[in-house]
């Protein structure tokens, strides 16, 4: 048992922390509300950051600590699945990575976009293509969530077949999406919390009524284990220990939104404030892979047959 | 970062284990409903920590100057893992080595040491926590119970409840008022049971039975060196005692176990199949996990000699949510462990429902996560 970051990690973050600086506060958007920058993926892919996995001494844990952080940011970066299971698949397999479950291929895809690589994860197998234009349909202009988002017309006739573990690719998708997560439930918290401490009714910041601190003293609690559980499962690759780290991640992005929003009144309904762009990537990742249910139902396999 | 175990603390544990294994009588489990303060158990530990002492178990985590064997923070982890699992077959003598005996060897004088330290250390004394009254609970600091200097004596007055272990135990280890000043008058002294004047009342209740009572002072007369440190220091003391028994016990160890026992139940009986309880009983045990990564996250900042601070009431609340959804679950599932068919999972449910009132409520973690880890601006007093 060793919790701290070794040196390695550190350094790693330390990096990572620099190079997303510039990227660290949102700009005034209003137009549609999910935001990227193709100049920090750019970075990202430069210096290697969503190659760590494979480095001997860094491996997942140290993959899964660089896509909680960048999950930090205000911009959306498909970092998750290309750093946590395209290793698994064929490291050289191009970005965008978009996971889809076989069987439920009709929901928005999150990154999807001409060019990326569609990774289809079946009972069967594990198959691949690269989008093409005809084979996506754009979302709304209005869609809701903070992710870029696109539909699959379908599926095409011929895919790359991979050599690879179904279930094992389930289980290290979880972990990714635990990782991003606990990256978004912690910025969120972060933004939620300043601002109740600033904002003033009553002579006093919200943030000395109770009814409010227990709720965020609650969700700080479910954050802080998001966090742990979802490193736990990236080190120990264990199945049970990814569907539990999923399970308890989305009960808590479903716990918190809605409370978030709430707590900046008027402001919380904005696009002023960034708060939407962590919750309505959380709101998106609840329904992940089959949402609380599946990941329950994994959980209950894995741990008791 | 890395979750696993090495080699030596697994070899620590499986030695634990085969102890427990050799040392438990049978029926064991049975037996183990009676709660830690019970009159049967409280005999049966005296017999059992003597051995535990015997073969380096019962403080190998205190220091060598101590006599331990200086294993570190890990190492009284797993120790207290096993001991909650099995159902605490030290009863209230986990107490003395988590944190009386390295208090009563910091703050203790000579005498003190020599006088309380080896009974502990050879497993025989049994020790009660006398901090709450009934008006003083989570606002502990208001608490009234007297000690007056006299002639070289404190003369004590005043009552304490919720004390456990109090009906057996041979010393307490009692928070007093000596002066009117909130924090800085309260003093501690250590005062055995058998002095005149106290009365010991059972509260009869549903976690055990002997586990809570009211402690009455009258004219309770003790010598002035039954002090234990300066007057006005005990919020001191205290607060080095929590430290080393911040976590407190390690619950979540208990509840996880006891949600493998009740899923062993409903699969004999062929009822581990409808989705709806498989996917309640995965949130549990989430919920008992996450609670310990959170416990351990602390336990690694003893290791590395950091200050532990508010992070210890986020891990006793996730423990607290664990506790609760582990009791909701049998009862709402396999309501008959409740009614006599399984006395483990009605052991974990008697001391399962405390994890949020016992040793500091949720609430007031709640409170202290508010201001300490959020740094929220502090409520207006
Ligand atoms: C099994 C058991 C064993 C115990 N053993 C001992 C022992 O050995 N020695 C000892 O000294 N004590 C012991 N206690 C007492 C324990 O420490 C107290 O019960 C605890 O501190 C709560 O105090 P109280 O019971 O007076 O509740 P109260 O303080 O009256 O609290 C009642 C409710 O109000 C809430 N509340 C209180 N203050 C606030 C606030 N500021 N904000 C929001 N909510 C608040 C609490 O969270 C709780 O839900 C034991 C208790 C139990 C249950």
């Amino acid at each position: 048992m060793q919790l701290a970051l070794n040196e390695d990690q550190t350094q790693v973050l330390d990096f990572v922390e620099a190079l997303a600086r510039p990227f660290a506060s949102a700009p005034l958007h209003d137009a549609g509300l999910a935001l990227e920058s193709a100049e920090l993926d750019a970075a990202l892919v430069e210096n290697g950051f969503l190659d760590v996995m494979a480095v001997e001494e860094l491996g997942p844990v140290t993959a899964a600590l660089v896509v909680e952080k960048l999950a930090r940011l205000p911009f959306a970066v498909e970092a998750a699945a290309s750093a946590l299971v395209r290793p698994l698949i064929d490291p050289e397999l191009p970005r965008p990575l978009c996971l889809v479950e076989e069987g439920r291929t009709s929901g928005p895809v999150r990154f999807l976009r001409p060019g990326a690589t569609v990774v289809v994860v079946g009972q069967s197998g594990v198959r691949s293509f690269t989008a093409s234009a005809d084979q996506i349909a754009a979302a709304q202009e209005d869609t809701l969530y903070a992710y870029p988002v696109a539909f699959l017309t379908g599926l095409p006739e011929a895919m790359t077949s991979h050599d690879v573990d179904p279930a094992e690719v389930t289980r290290a998708w979880r972990v990714a999406m635990a990782a991003e997560a606990a990256g978004l439930l912690g910025a969120a918290l972060a933004s939620v919390v300043t601002y109740v401490s600033e904002r003033k009714q009553f002579g006093r910041p919200l943030a000395t009524f109770q009814a409010m601190r227990h709720r965020l003293a609650e969700a700080q609690v479910v954050t802080n284990t998001a966090h742990w559980l979802a490193m736990r499962a990236a080190a120990t690759g264990d199945s049970a220990d990814a569907a539990m780290a999923l399970l308890h991640a989305q009960e808590a992005a479903k716990r918190v939104c809605y409370d978030y929003h709430q707590f900046l009144g008027g402001m919380g309904m904005t696009l002023e404030h960034p708060l939407h762009l962590w919750t309505y990537r959380l709101k998106l990742l609840t329904s992940e892979l089959g949402g609380r249910g599946a990941q329950g139902l994994a959980a209950a396999e894995a741990l008791w047959g | 970062m890395q979750f696993e175990w090495t080699e030596e603390q697994d070899a620590f544990r499986h030695k634990i284990r085969d102890f427990l294994h050799a040392q438990l009588p049978e029926g064991w489990e049975k037996f183990s409903e009676h709660g830690p303060a019970s009159p049967a158990l409280t005999a049966f530990a005296r017999g059992f920590c003597e051995k535990l002492a015997e073969v380096g178990l019962l403080f190998p985590h205190w220091p060598k100057e101590m006599g331990g064997e200086g294993l570190g923070p890990w190492e009284q982890q797993i120790l207290s893992e096993e001991m909650w699992i099995a159902g605490e077959p030290r009863g209230g003598q986990y107490m003395n080595v988590n944190w009386i005996g390295p208090t009563l060897e910091k703050y203790g004088t000579a005498e003190q040491k020599a006088r309380y330290l080896e009974p502990i250390t050879r497993g025989e004394s049994l020790w009660c926590q006398g901090f709450s009254e009934p008006d003083a609970g989570s606002d502990l600091a208001s608490l009234r119970t007297r000690a007056v200097l006299k002639d070289g004596h404190y003369v004590i007055n005043g009552q304490k409840i919720w004390t456990s272990y109090a009906g057996l135990a041979d010393t307490c280890f009692l928070l007093t008022r000596t002066s009117d000043d909130r924090k800085k008058g309260i003093t501690i002294v250590l005062v055995p049971m058998d002095t005149p004047g106290i009365t010991v009342r059972q509260i009869p209740s549903l976690i055990g039975e002997g586990d809570i009572h009211e402690v009455f002072f009258d004219d309770v007369t003790v010598p002035e060196t039954a002090r234990f440190g300066e007057e006005g220091q005990a919020w001191e003391i205290v607060a080095y005692s929590l430290r080393n028994e911040r976590l407190g016990i390690p619950r979540f160890t208990l509840a996880r176990a006891a949600l493998d026992r009740a899923v062993m139940m409903l699969k004999d009986r062929g009822d581990f199949t409808r989705e709806y309880v498989r996917i309640e009983a995965a949130r549990c045990a989430a919920l008992c996990e996450a609670a310990g990564t959170a416990n351990y996250a602390v336990v690694q900042k003893r290791v590395d000699g950091l200050a532990i601070g508010a992070e210890s009431s986020s891990a006793r609340y996730a423990t607290v949510m664990a506790e609760r959804a582990v009791c909701e679950f049998v009862v709402e599932f396999l309501p008959e462990a409740l009614a006599g068919a399984s006395p483990y999972l009605k052991m974990h449910h008697q001391r399962g429902i405390v994890a949020g009132v016992a040793a500091g409520s949720a609430e007031i973690q709640l409170n202290i996560i508010a201001s300490d880890v959020l740094e929220l601006p502090r409520e207006p007093r």
